[in-house]
């Protein structure tokens, strides 16, 4: 079952608990929030499930140009030999089946009502993110928290994928604000370095590179300050030739070494 | 459901009849109940009786701005997400509950051994739907948490209010007071469910806010039928 979290021994599955887990270590994105906002993030990660859900199962395991050209050879590449021939025809099953369980029935009698039923709902649902979101960074302020990591994971893989099939993502790409957010949130915390570090770590190496030249810099000018007291000083009798022939024997690699005081 | 509706309705000052009838599953047009019969219509579902009504020249959220509506569509899919499921779980998942109470219950209009055949049919498609969710591998306690957090998310979006939205009450009053009242009233083999709601104090005033305005007024003109009347008793005790 995915998505699975490793901590040393441990192993999780499930979001609700792996969140519950992370808690549990002190991280926690929502600690700054009100009472009624944390109310409102549940509120809207149910609306999510309910209006969004469908119309993104449908999209990539059921809507049939999608699902060969794109979801199928996706995951199955993902998936080990054997499993990869049969776990992905069984994720579709299962989204359709969800679909049909939870929006089907009467008045809606035939598969294409129940599409275009699921799929009006989804527009509704990313109309009502972007009036929620406005011109603000993220949905409570100016610092992400659980709900605009749902929002993110729900609406991402719609925005970026390249699909055939299309009618949701371009009701999507109307709303730019919504855009705006997957942007941003991809290119805060998902672009990767030359070095293949997640931006976080980059930092991080970034920060020490920086301190180290600090260092080496105020080494050299503290040499060159040397070096200047040096000539301005009065001039003392050169070392045997010995000593020398001894130094560059051993130093031969290495850069010529300074006469210090 | 039917509370949520009727409260709706006279929230929106419309005179309503509930009327209860064995076949009301084959008289609903999407074969769910309740439905409303208006003159030579008959329209059944939430989101459809609500734009009926709004087509009529009646709404409860006009006076709310483009995010508050969003908000309220939010909070309103949450209590179908959560209690909703929840209750229906325990009607048709709980084992215990199942027996005692749901099975005779959902049978009863019916003679031997139709009443057994339909309310195993029953039985069998929620318990797929909630497998289809992921509802089934829940235990009791998981889904008794569940409401708790919900109730908890609506306690807390309510605070010192007299409604969801302030001063007004909106779809999403009539929903949690139908929903919350049934879960109050109802009786169940445990009281568990019921204990959980009433830790929130504010919530059970608002139920009798909305229960004192709307319906004690309207008992005496109206024929209400049996299931309020007793239901009413209960929850002022």
């Amino acid at each position: 079952e995915v998505p699975v979290l490793i901590s040393e021994d441990t192993v999780i599955s499930q979001p609700a608990k792996i969140l519950n887990f992370l808690r549990k270590q002190k991280y926690n994105a929502d600690y700054e929030l009100t009472a009624k906002q944390g109310a409102d993030t549940l509120a809207y990660i149910a609306l999510l499930e309910e209006k969004l859900l469908p119309a993104l199962l449908h999209t990539f395991w059921v809507e049939a140009e999608n699902y060969c050209s794109v979801t199928k050879p996706w995951f199955a590449s993902r998936i080990r030999f054997p499993l990869s021939l049969y776990l992905p025809g069984r994720m579709s099953r299962e989204a359709l089946n969800r679909i049909l369980l939870t929006r089907g029935g009467p008045p809606l009698y035939s598969l294409t009502e129940v599409e275009a039923q699921i799929y009006r709902d989804a527009k509704e649902c990313l109309n009502l993110l972007s009036k929620r979101l406005g011109t603000s960074q993220f949905f409570f302020g100016n610092t992400p928290s659980t709900l605009d990591a749902f929002v993110f994971g729900f609406l991402a893989p719609l925005y970026k994928v390249c699909f055939p099939r299309v009618q949701l993502q371009e009701h999507l790409k109307q709303l730019p604000n919504l855009c705006r957010f997957c942007d941003d949130i991809l290119s805060f915390y998902f672009r990767l370095g030359v070095s293949g570090h997640s931006p976080a770590g980059q930092d991080s190496v970034d920060a020490n590179l920086q301190k180290l030249t600090q260092l080496v810099n105020k080494e050299s000018n503290l040499i060159e300050k040397m070096d200047d007291n040096l000539r301005k000083s009065p001039q003392h009798p050169p070392r045997k030739l010995t000593t020398l022939k001894l130094a560059a024997g051993g130093g031969e690699g290495s850069p010529p070494s300074r006469l210090s005081p | 459901a039917a509370l949520y509706f009727q409260a709706f309705l006279q929230m929106c000052n419309l005179p309503v009849r509930v009327v209860c009838r064995a076949n009301a599953e084959y008289m609903s047009p999407s074969g769910k109940v309740p439905f409303i019969h208006v003159g030579n219509q008959v329209v059944s579902e939430l989101g459809p009786i609500v734009q009926f009504v709004k087509a009529k020249g009646h709404s409860l959220s006009d006076g709310l701005d483009e995010v508050q509506k969003a908000e309220m569509k939010a909070y309103m899919e949450l209590v179908n997400n959560m209690l909703l499921t929840a209750e229906l779980y325990l009607q048709w998942c709980d084992d215990v509950t199942v027996e005692e109470i749901t099975h005779p219950r959902y049978g009863s209009p019916y003679p031997w051994p139709l009443n057994r055949i339909l309310s195993y049919q029953k039985q069998w498609e929620i318990r797929r739907k909630m497998k289809a969710i992921g509802w089934a591998g829940k235990s009791l306690e998981q889904v008794l948490e569940d409401v708790d957090q919900c109730c908890q998310a609506l306690s807390q979006r309510l605070g010192t209010q007299p409604y969801f939205f302030n001063k007004h009450p909106t779809e999403l009053d009539a929903l949690v007071f139908g929903h919350l009242f049934t879960i109050l009233t109802t009786q169940l083999t445990s009281d568990e469910l019921c204990e959980k709601v009433k830790n929130y104090s504010n919530l059970i005033a608002f139920c009798r806010r909305i229960e004192q305005q709307y319906f004690e007024g309207h008992d005496k003109d109206s024929s209400s039928s049996a299931t309020s009347r007793s239901a009413k008793r209960s929850l002022l005790r």
